[in-house]
């Protein structure tokens, strides 16, 4: 069924003209390929619905992409998906984020230290990567630009 | 036989049961499977950076019941012979084939800048799996050769209209001087694809030229 499909986006008027089908089969058609992971949807409400249809099947992310283009103002393109399977927090974010290290990246990596909730967390993942001292350096840049909360001493 | 879900709880299991944070590569069907080029798989295939993470990955799946097995009813003689060659573990129908660094002679590169996708398992400790990009993919696919592997690049052929073949000759071009059958390999898988796409004849020139300097 998927594969004479071309990926690409559509509105459910312009799949049924491509598929040559009527309106109510398309809205089916596009379930069931939502359904088995082909089509991504955008819109609903007030907005038109756009969906994304694509060649293989894709999982939905939630890693460190998806965190810092949430929370930070400079949007990043990912140069991976990246999904976590368990619990992924903001502190993981960070760690990823210098890990990653390039320029742009370090950039949107500064914004979540707003959000940051457990600086003993954090700090314990730095150590673990071997990264602390990058993670200090980032929080002091990161302060000079923006405003955030204080680290407490004992991490400084 | 193992399918996506099944193997996403698996590695969820063995994150459990972890002494340390192990980072790993996922190539062949395991890979294809996290891209979503197939449901199924025979053996988890999994490349590790170094002996100490590949020591803990045994330990936690040894603990889950796999056993060490044979390599001679899987891989041919040259390949059993070869550096590279993996440590096989099952337990009933469901097989890992665990490398280090390098795959029958290929280097595995483990920048996050070259991966595809990565999946991290948070358990008790974090296993985290990088998915090898389609091109290398393809490459080592035509590397291991065993009977699914053709029918593997011929999926990943079919579903992508267009491959970037300059990357995947580079890469082989880069690693022949370790592995002196990779451009012999990949022009067969190559020519065997040529009755389902369209491959330049540059491309082929390219492997030609490569192999002649790596003769002489």
């Amino acid at each position: 069924m998927h594969n004479h499909m071309k990926q690409g986006k559509y509105t459910v008027e312009t799949f049924a003209r491509k598929q040559n089908l009527s309106r109510q089969s398309a809205i089916n058609t596009l379930s069931r390929l939502k359904k088995r992971g082909y089509v991504h949807v955008s819109g609903g409400g007030s907005q038109l619905r756009i969906y994304q249809i694509s060649k293989l099947p894709q999982q939905p992310t939630n890693g460190f992409y998806d965190i810092a283009n949430r929370y930070s103002t400079e949007k990043l393109f990912p140069l991976f998906q990246h999904r976590v399977i368990g619990r992924y927090t903001i502190e993981h974010a960070i760690i990823d984020g210098i890990r990653i290290g390039d320029a742009r990246t370090l950039e949107a990596t500064m914004h979540l230290f707003r959000h940051v909730t457990n600086w003993k967390r954090l700090m314990d993942l730095a150590k673990k990567h071997r990264c602390a001292s990058e993670v200090q350096r980032l929080y002091k840049k990161a302060r000079d630009t923006i405003k955030l909360r204080r680290m407490p001493e004992r991490y400084k | 036989m193992i399918n996506t879900q099944d193997q996403e709880e698996l590695f969820k299991l063995i994150a459990d049961y972890l002494r340390k944070d192990v980072i790993c590569m996922a190539i062949g069907g395991t890979a294809m499977m996290f891209l979503g080029y197939k449901n199924t798989t025979k053996d988890i295939d999994l490349v590790f950076k170094t002996e100490r993470d590949r020591l803990a990955f045994v330990h936690a799946i040894e603990q889950l019941g796999y056993k060490e097995k044979s390599l001679v009813a899987l891989y041919d003689e040259k390949k059993r012979k070869m550096a590279g060659k993996p440590k096989v573990y099952s337990r009933g129908d469901e097989r890992f084939d665990l490398f280090i660094t390098t795959v029958f002679g290929y280097a595995v590169d483990f920048d996050m800048a070259r991966i595809a996708q990565r999946v991290d398992f948070l358990g008790k400790h974090e296993l985290i799996v990088y998915v090898v990009p389609k091109e290398e993919l393809l490459l080592l696919k035509a590397i291991t050769h065993r009977e699914k592997d053709e029918e593997d690049i011929a999926t990943i052929v079919k579903i992508e209209k267009t491959m970037n073949w300059d990357s995947i000759i580079d890469k082989a071009i880069a690693q022949r001087w370790k592995n002196p059958w990779i451009l012999i390999d990949l022009e067969e898988a190559m020519q065997k694809l040529k009755k389902l796409t369209f491959i330049p004849s540059m491309h082929f020139d390219k492997i030609y030229k490569a192999q002649h300097k790596r003769e002489r």
